[in-house]
């Protein structure tokens, strides 16, 4: 149950807005770091590479910031309810998205080697398990910037979509490296790349599970595993 | 077992001539846990609170509707005396209250007030309630001392261990931190939490983080009415009402 009505101490609801908006940006900084390291790795942009790179430093400084502000609103304000399950998914998510950010950093490492041999036509298979982790990655943020649970939760079925791209590129990957020859390091490099998004549509969906304790008060993470424990435990089920 | 409906209030309102103070509220407090009463100023938790022990019966002009029962027995049956009433149910007030006494004889007033004046068994009341009080350690060489030269929350742990020195069943507090620095506050609060082992406890409090600090339970009211009443965990992290959740978050106009 959210409350709409201003706090009595209006330096918390400013401190409160500023939290919210640095993940914001946060976000946005990590999406477009992701797609920039895509887009150099397809383009063949060594700026592109060296600019995620660098960019990441404001990633790592936005996780440090939110991390400050939020402690320093549970210090001061002692919040309780949505406002402390806000702070706390808050820093939750600026975890995952700096993990998304390094992500890129590493996509990014991997396509400024691939820059250094001759470009090989299977890089164009990153380009839809991308779209896949992306719009997983923005529906997340969306997810948590609405409070929208049921938005946060389903997103676990839609990364079963991105590991079964994942696991298609890899095989096709490594079969072109079981037949050997010169571009097999490219293959390798490009094996990391789609792990790293796979990893990506991971932390997405961590994201969504903290949108979901943030709406519902709910922690539905690991609840699958759970469930089969369960299962395992109970013969009769 | 302990008992989930050891105070049960059943449908109760409560008046101050015309005006009504309690509207039908409905809640049963359990055995041995600490029950919590939490809302903005005149919105009722102490007019509930003392009720529970009749308390308001002196003011002229109340009356009631409906029934609260300790332990299944009404405490508005006739052939219930309220003197007894209140040996059952102990009381803790916000400001603390010692008598003009010496610290032994604050704890064994009642008991004198009752005729008992045996040395030994007045002794074994003095030590066991100050230790339940927590406070034995700190005044022990001092039991003859005027109870106005301890601090003020050693002054309010005499008034509690003077509360429970007749082993009530129900231990009432209205605001018992209200009065006390930061420290002295702890450790009434961490009396609290060892005391719900041996008592029923219900607290009025204005203070949130006491509250969700050592009540199990806790009930928020607003302009009489019980508006939410559960798990205090529950209360704090996720309220069912939107009022309980602007009052807690302090968002209340």
């Amino acid at each position: 149950m959210e409350s709409k009505s201003p706090h009595i101490i209006r330096e918390f609801d400013a401190a409160f807005n500023s939290l919210g908006n640095t993940v914001s940006v946060m976000a946005g900084q990590t999406r477009l770091n992701l797609e920039r390291a895509v887009s150099g790795l397809m383009t063949r942009d060594l700026d592109l590479c060296r600019a995620v790179i660098a960019d990441d430093d404001d990633v790592d400084e936005a996780e440090r910031k939110i991390d400050a502000a939020g402690l320093d609103i549970l210090v001061r304000f002692h919040p309780v309810a949505t406002d402390l399950r806000k702070v706390i998914s808050s820093m939750k998510v600026a975890a995952a998205l700096e993990r998304i950010s390094d992500h890129a950093v590493n996509i990014s490492k991997r396509a400024k080697k691939m820059l250094q041999k001759q470009e090989v036509p299977e890089t164009q298979l990153i380009e839809p398990v991308y779209t896949i982790a992306d719009g997983i990655l923005k529906d997340a943020f969306l997810a948590y910037t609405d409070r929208n649970g049921s938005l946060g939760a389903s997103l676990r079925e839609r990364d079963l979509e991105l590991d079964r791209a994942h696991k298609r590129v890899i095989g096709t990957l490594s079969e072109r490296i079981e037949q050997g020859g010169d571009t097999t390091e490219a293959y390798l490099h490009l094996i990391f790349v789609v792990r790293s998004l796979e990893r990506v549509g991971d932390l997405a969906v961590n994201i969504g599970e903290d949108a979901v304790f943030l709406d519902r008060a709910e922690d539905i993470r690991y609840a699958r595993k759970r469930a089969a424990e369960i299962q395992d435990e109970d013969p009769d089920l | 077992m302990p008992r989930e409906d050891f105070i049960a209030v059943d449908k109760f309102s409560f008046f101050y001539g015309e005006k009504q103070a309690l509207h039908d509220i409905d809640m049963a407090i359990p055995q041995q846990e600490v029950t919590a009463l939490i809302g903005p100023s005149g919105c009722g938790k102490s007019t509930l609170l003392r009720n529970m022990n009749r308390m308001n019966d002196l003011i002229e002009g109340v009356r009631h509707r409906g029934d609260i029962r300790l332990n299944g027995k009404s405490l508005y049956d006739p052939r219930i005396e309220v003197i007894s009433l209140r040996k059952r149910v102990g009381m803790v007030f916000q400001k603390y209250n010692p008598f003009a006494k010496t610290v032994y004889e604050n704890v064994i007033f009642s008991l004198r007030v009752a005729g008992r004046n045996k040395k030994k068994e007045l002794d074994e009341v003095v030590e066991r309630s100050l230790r339940s009080a927590a406070l034995w350690d700190e005044v022990k060489d001092r039991l003859h001392d005027s109870a106005f030269g301890l601090s003020g929350g050693q002054q309010q742990r005499l008034c509690i261990a003077r509360a429970i020195a007749n082993q009530p069943e129900i231990l009432l507090m209205d605001e018992p931190c209200a009065a006390l620095d930061p420290t002295a506050t702890l450790k009434i609060e961490s009396l609290i939490r060892d005391l719900k082992s041996q008592f029923t406890i219900v607290i009025v409090t204005h203070n949130m983080e006491q509250a969700s600090r050592c009540s199990d339970r806790t009930a928020f009211l607003y302009m009489g009415r019980l508006v939410e009443y559960g798990p205090t965990k529950q209360l704090f992290e996720n309220p069912s009402e939107e009022d309980t959740e602007a009052y807690i978050s302090g968002r209340f106009s």
